[in-house]
Formats: structure tokens, C-alpha cells, sequence
């Protein structure tokens, strides 16, 4: 053990540092689920990749810099630090990114990969279905073979940045015959395709961050298929699961949410209870120990381990820590937490954030389906 | 940046780990609580045999000189087994602190203290009441602003009743001679409470793991409408809150014992953070466990309740929750540029 970072890694995040200093957007984007503000962060993906930063673990040729998992944490606490755009493109290349690059042929890889870094393709996922929530396993939209194509047909839902995004990825039933979670196949959809519908859903914050997806005799090519048809669960579940789980939430948003909270604390303390503090104190320890358990995870996936259903237990642990940071913020603003008015920066913000913050314990599995996985598969209780 | 262990730290955690479950089994400490002599000799003298006590030690004085990193593997066992005896304190408290202490006191400690036939035992502000004073050949005791060794013979006490059997612990009259000193007062006081606080940190995320493996069998076992109780899902949730509390507790605990290793200048910071998360896992694990255990958790019979007494005593003692809370918000805010700063390491 030896949690220091070495000469080469603070090289690389002073280099990460000066490049975030000249490039980042001197004034906010506009929200990324408005279509001028989703417009923006697409411009934005294109900037981060003339600079070579779109995802720096990949591999060269796919647009990465083929950089370790310590290094993408350095990464993303230079992003978080510079406060720079949410990445539009999540569901890409957190998400399929690194499913297409263990289940991807050579041909997939090099279409997709490269078009998610550019930010010529933004994705939105398309798991759940009206009868398909929890219980994923329901899945009833139907895609036939049919010779070198599959005819689609069905609806997804809740499909987060479905409104604007070019593509999605999805489980789709491919035996008709079949149940549960067999018979189901992980195909790429291209929001473009003849038959397809997109019907935006406004979202707690009155913008459309999540959309429904019909699916009207969408004919697709085979070659859009991940994998082998028939594995699609083995694929949405297993893919580089630690991978994405680490991925998709880096500790450093946390972190720097709690170090925001601990300032507006301290400016408001006269005027705040002991119980506040408390909270403050709680909010840097948790979001610390996240850090330091993501730092001990990717330790020991470069040193050759994998991890599996552990990271149902960082699900839980940082969607709660975000809820609860949020809301000590609106008590430490006290009558101002309701004021979302352009005059009212910071308290609009932190309003903004605490009710983005109720999506967390709900989406990627909702904390008691998370719950269940770590009851039965890490304590070995009874299904 | 590497967070794993080695395979020499390893190794010492699994040897202490398969010693203790032959050795310290939940009959074994009934037996001293029922003896009223919860320290048992044997048992002291085994953990010694093993190289336990001197592991710390340099090289040259008979030890393995191990890091801080190996000794936290090693107290979390101790925890998970509820070991009596106070090995976790003579190696943390005594000979972790040993180099930092002045040559006057350093001898005096070294002339008294025998590896495997006798310990030092340790007063402190945030722990008061030393342990096992009987038993051992000295104590070091710290106080508002000097420090002090003394031999037990020139110690009047008298005991005092833990709610945890497994601790018998003393209260300090009067002190007839002793070596005492203030030099580097500052620095030494803070030492040992780090140490404290991280020990006792060690010690908690065992006893936590523990009564989450006791649960978990409990619910597998007992039967209810049919079927197992942990097959129901409120039970599934109360348990694997348990499990989110420790998992992120853990890599704390490693990171405090590397901060000691490193002279990081951070380490009290690290070391009350470490105490901070493992009593908040253990306090849930205690009142979850009980829960999962039902009417059988509130008995004497079930052994919960010998890692819940020890949990609920070591949460209080160097520092609880609160405390370590206070010395985490003082830390954070001492100086206003680094207000907020948002790095690990």
C-alpha cells in the first residue's frame, strides 16, 4: 500500500488542470435538456475531444488516451474542480462505452466509439418499459429477426436524455417465446430510424430530461446487435459492471458538493444550529470515504480483481450522501430555499440540485432492488 | 497510488484471524466473565508466543518492525472476535507511541515492560479509566499537560464496573512516585489520540462485521411463515444497510493507519475521520442486528450481545462521535484557503 499519487500522475493532472483553465466555458451552458442548452454541451463534447479528453481510459484508436482508472479519477476531480459542463453524452461514455468495449466487434468499436468521443452520437438508454420498472426482467418490446434485420416493436420509457439524443441502447425480446430474462438481446437503435417516436416527459424540474420511445415496425440491422442474440442480460447486467458503476458516479461531483456545502456553512454560521454543523461534518466524511473506496476499488482492478454486485453498495451509499447534502444546504439557506429567481444564484442552484438528487436512490435500480442484490448475492440471504 | 495490501500484511491478519477463532471463542470469554477474570493468562501468553505483541517492535529489539497498515488488518480481527485481552492497546498505545516518548519515560517502560508476561496499560483524557490495571506491570497516563509513567505498585485504585464483562477498568486515586514529563506535550497528546481514536476505529468495523455475519445467519436459520426471515425483505434492507455502512468505513481505517506510517500531517484529521465512520457503522450494526435477532437478540444466551457490549463501550471510549466530529469541523476550518478543498490525497 502506498496512497500517494507519483511524479508522472501529478503531471498529468496539472497537464489535465492548464488544458481545463483555457477551455472550459467562462459562462454556464444553459440547461442540457433544453435543446439550445443540449446543443451547447454537444459542443462542448467536440472541444473536450480536440483535446483528446473525451475518455481517457480508451483505447488511442477509439479516441482515449489509453490511461489507467487512477488517472480517470484525476481526471474528474480536475473536471469537477474546473466546474466544467455535465457530460451530455453519460449514457455513451460511461455507460455503453464500456460495454462496447468488452462485448464490441473490431467493426462496432470503431463506428460507435469514435462517433460517442466526437459527440456526433449522444445516447440515451432505453431499459425500462410501462410494465419494465424494477422488474426489468418484464421486458415485452419485441425485435424479430427477420434475414439480416430486426424488426422493432414496443415502448421504452423514463429514457433519460431520450428528448434530444441521436441513439439508444436497449434490452429488447428477440424469442418471442421466451421469459424472464431469457431470450433477451442488447441491440443499438438510431433515433433517426423510420417508425420511431420520441414523446419527451417533463421532469420534476419542468424540463424533458427523460422521454418515452415508441417503437413502430422499426426495421434495424443485425450488425447493430452487442454480442450474441439471446445474451442481452448477461450483457446489461455483467458489462464491465465495477467499471460502470465506478465510472458513471467518480467521487469527485461528491466531493465537490460537500467542500461547497462546508463554505456555505461557514458563511452562514451565526445563524445556524449545532445540527448543522453536525451534517456539514458528516457530508465531507462520507463523501471522503467514497473516495477512498473508489481509490481502494481501482487499486484492485489494476492489480488484475474484478468487483460485481459491491457496487450496488456505492449506489446506495452516494445517492443518499447527495440527498442528504442538498438538503442540509436548504437549511442552511433557511427562507431563501425556495427561491429559484435569476437574483438568487446559489440558493437556485442548490434547489436545482436537491431535486435532482430524489432521482438518485430511483434510477440505475432503485436502492431497494439494490438492497435485494446486496441481501442475497453479498450476505447470502434467500431470494 | 496503490491501495492494496501486501502480501506480508495479509499474512499477519490471517494468522491472527484463524488463532482467534480457535482461540477466543464466544464460550472461552463467557468463561472469563463467569471467572470474573475476563483476562485470560493463557490466552496472553499464546498471542505473545505467536510474535502478536512484539510485532511492531524493531528488528533489533526482538520484533517484525510491521507498518501501521498490517496492525489496523490485525486489530479488526481482534475486534471481530472480541478479544479481552488489551493487545490491540499495548501495540498501538504503547509500542507504536514508544519512539515519540522521551528517553526518561522510553526506559522506564522499557525496564518495566516484558513481552508476553505482563503489559502497560494507558489513562488518557478521552479513555480515563485504564484497563486491566491488575494485570499490568505499569501505566502511562496522560493529563491536561504533562504525561506520566508510574509502576502499578505506586498506583492507588480501586475498580470500576464496565457494562462490557470483558473490561475490567480502574479509577485513579492517587499517584505515589513516578516519571513525568511535558516535553513535546502537544505532539505526544496528539499522537496517542489519534491512535486511540484509530484503534478503537479497528476494533469497531470488526465487531460490526461480526454481528452482520451473526444476522446473517440468524436469518437464514430462523424460520417464520414458512420460511427463513431473511427472506423477507425488510430484514434483507436492515442488513444490507449494514453492509453500506462498513464497506465505507473500512478504507478509512487504512487510510489513517497509512497517514501514521507516512508522518502525513494530516494523520489526526485521518485517524478521527476513521473513528468517526466505523462508530457510526458499528452503532447501526448494533441496532440492526439486535433487530434482525428479534426477542432472541435481547437475551444473555445469544452472543450478540458480547459484541454489542464491547462495540457500545469502545464507541465512548478515545473519543466518540461527537468528539471526533469537533476535531474533523476545527480541522476543515483552520485555515480559510483550504475551506472546501476537495483532494483526498
Amino acid at each position: 500500500m502506498k496512497i500517494n499519487f507519483t511524479e508522472e500522475q501529478n503531471l498529468f493532472r496539472e497537464e489535465v488542470r492548464s488544458w481545463l483553465e483555457v477551455n472550459v466555458p467562462k459562462k454556464p451552458l444553459l440547461s442540457l435538456d433544453t435543446k439550445e442548452g443540449f446543443e451547447q454541451h454537444r459542443e462542448w463534447e467536440k472541444t473536450l475531444n480536440s483535446g483528446n479528453w473525451s475518455m481517457v481510459t480508451w483505447p488511442k484508436e477509439y479516441g482515449g488516451r489509453g490511461l489507467d482508472l487512477i488517472r480517470w479519477l484525476i481526471f474528474e476531480e480536475e473536471y469537477y474542480r474546473a466546474e466544467a459542463p455535465t457530460r451530455v453524452n453519460q449514457n455513451g461514455v460511461f455507460l455503453l462505452g464500456p460495454t462496447l468495449m468488452e462485448f464490441g466487434t473490431h467493426e462496432q468499436k470503431s463506428k460507435f466509439l469514435n462517433a460517442m468521443a466526437t459527440g456526433d452520437h449522444i445516447w440515451s438508454q432505453g431499459w425500462s418499459e410501462p410494465g419494465a420498472g424494477s422488474d426489468m426482467a418484464a421486458i415485452r418490446t419485441t425485435a424479430v429477426l427477420e434475414g439480416d434485420h430486426y424488426k422493432i416493436n414496443g415502448q421504452k420509457t423514463w429514457s433519460s436524455r431520450a428528448a434530444y439524443a441521436d441513439w439508444t441502447f436497449g434490452l429488447f425480446r428477440t424469442d418471442l417465446q421466451s421469459e424472464r430474462h431469457r431470450g433477451l438481446s442488447f441491440i443499438l437503435v438510431s433515433l433517426d430510424t423510420p417508425g420511431v417516436t420520441v414523446r419527451p416527459i417533463p421532469q420534476l424540474d419542468g424540463e424533458p430530461g427523460f422521454a418515452e420511445i415508441y417503437f413502430d415496425d422499426v426495421i434495424v440491422s443485425r450488425e447493430n446487435l452487442l454480442g450474441e442474440d439471446g445474451e442481452g442480460w448477461k450483457i446489461a447486467m455483467a458489462t464491465a459492471g465495477f467499471e460502470r458503476g465506478l465510472m458513471l458516479r467518480s467521487p469527485a461531483r461528491f466531493q465537490q458538493t460537500a467542500a461547497k456545502l462546508l463554505k456555505l456553512y461557514y458563511k452562514n454560521k451565526d445563524h445556524c444550529s449545532p445540527m448543522l454543523q453536525s451534517k456539514v461534518v458528516e457530508a465531507w466524511a462520507e463523501s471522503e470515504s467514497y473516495a477512498l473506496s473508489i481509490y481502494h476499488t481501482a487499486s484492485k482492478i489494476l492489480a488484475g480483481g474484478s468487483i460485481g454486485s459491491e457496487s450496488s453498495l456505492g449506489k446506495i451509499f452516494w445517492s443518499e450522501l447527495d440527498h442528504m447534502m442538498h438538503q442540509t444546504a436548504l437549511k442552511i439557506l433557511g427562507a431563501s430555499a425556495e427561491l429559484v429567481d435569476s437574483s438568487e444564484h446559489d440558493a437556485a442552484q442548490w434547489i436545482k440540485g436537491f431535486m435532482f438528487s430524489y432521482g438518485g436512490p430511483i434510477y440505475a435500480g432503485t436502492n431497494e432492488i439494490q438492497k435485494n442484490i446486496i441481501a442475497e448475492r453479498l450476505l447470502g440471504l434467500p431470494k | 497510488m496503490n491501495f492494496n495490501f501486501t502480501e506480508e500484511q495479509l499474512q499477519f491478519k490471517n494468522t491472527v484471524k484463524s488463532f482467534l477463532s480457535d482461540e477466543c471463542s464466544p464460550d472461552s470469554i463467557r468463561d472469563g466473565w463467569e471467572a470474573k477474570k475476563p483476562f485470560n493468562h493463557d490466552r496472553w501468553n499464546k498471542i505473545a508466543n505467536l510474535g502478536v505483541l512484539s510485532s511492531n517492535l524493531p528488528e533489533k529489539d526482538g520484533g517484525f518492525g510491521i507498518d501501521q497498515v498490517a496492525l489496523s488488518l490485525m486489530i479488526e480481527e481482534m475486534g471481530y472476535a472480541a478479544l479481552p485481552e488489551p493487545v490491540a492497546e499495548q501495540i498501538f498505545l504503547i509500542n507504536d507511541l514508544m519512539p515519540l516518548l522521551p528517553d526518561s519515560i522510553k526506559e522506564e517502560i522499557k525496564n518495566t515492560y516484558q513481552t508476553g508476561s505482563n503489559f502497560i496499560s494507558v489513562a488518557h483524557p478521552l479513555s480515563p479509566n485504564p484497563l486491566f490495571l491488575n494485570d499490568a506491570a505499569g501505566l502511562l497516563l496522560f493529563n491536561e499537560d504533562t504525561y506520566q509513567f508510574a509502576l502499578t505498585e505506586d498506583i492507588d485504585f480501586i475498580s470500576l464496573v464496565s457494562n462490557d464483562p470483558s473490561r475490567e477498568l480502574s479509577k485513579i486515586n492517587s499517584i505515589q512516585k513516578s516519571v513525568s514529563s511535558s516535553e513535546e506535550f502537544e505532539k505526544i497528546n496528539s499522537a496517542v489520540a489519534a491512535r486511540g481514536a484509530l484503534m478503537t476505529g479497528c476494533l469497531l468495523i470488526g465487531l460490526a462485521q461480526k454481528m452482520l455475519d451473526l444476522s446473517s445467519l440468524y436469518a437464514l436459520d430462523r424460520t417464520q411463515f414458512g420460511k427463513p426471515i431473511g427472506s423477507f425483505q425488510a430484514i434483507k434492507h436492515m442488513l444490507a444497510d449494514v453492509a453500506v455502512k462498513i464497506e465505507f468505513a473500512r478504507p478509512t481505517i487504512f487510510r489513517a493507519a497509512h497517514s501514521l506510517l507516512e508522518n502525513n500531517p494530516k494523520s489526526a484529521l485521518h485517524c478521527a475521520h476513521a473513528k468517526y465512520m466505523s462508530a457510526k457503522a458499528a452503532e447501526l450494526a448494533c441496532k440492526n442486528s439486535i433487530q434482525a435477532h428479534g426477542a432472541m437478540g435481547y437475551t444473555w444466551e445469544m452472543d450478540l450481545h458480547i459484541f454489542m457490549r464491547k462495540a457500545w463501550s469502545l464507541m465512548a471510549c478515545w473519543g466518540n462521535e461527537d468528539k471526533q466530529q469537533d476535531i474533523i469541523y476545527k480541522t476543515l476550518t483552520s485555515s480559510e484557503e483550504e475551506l472546501g478543498v476537495l483532494y483526498t490525497f
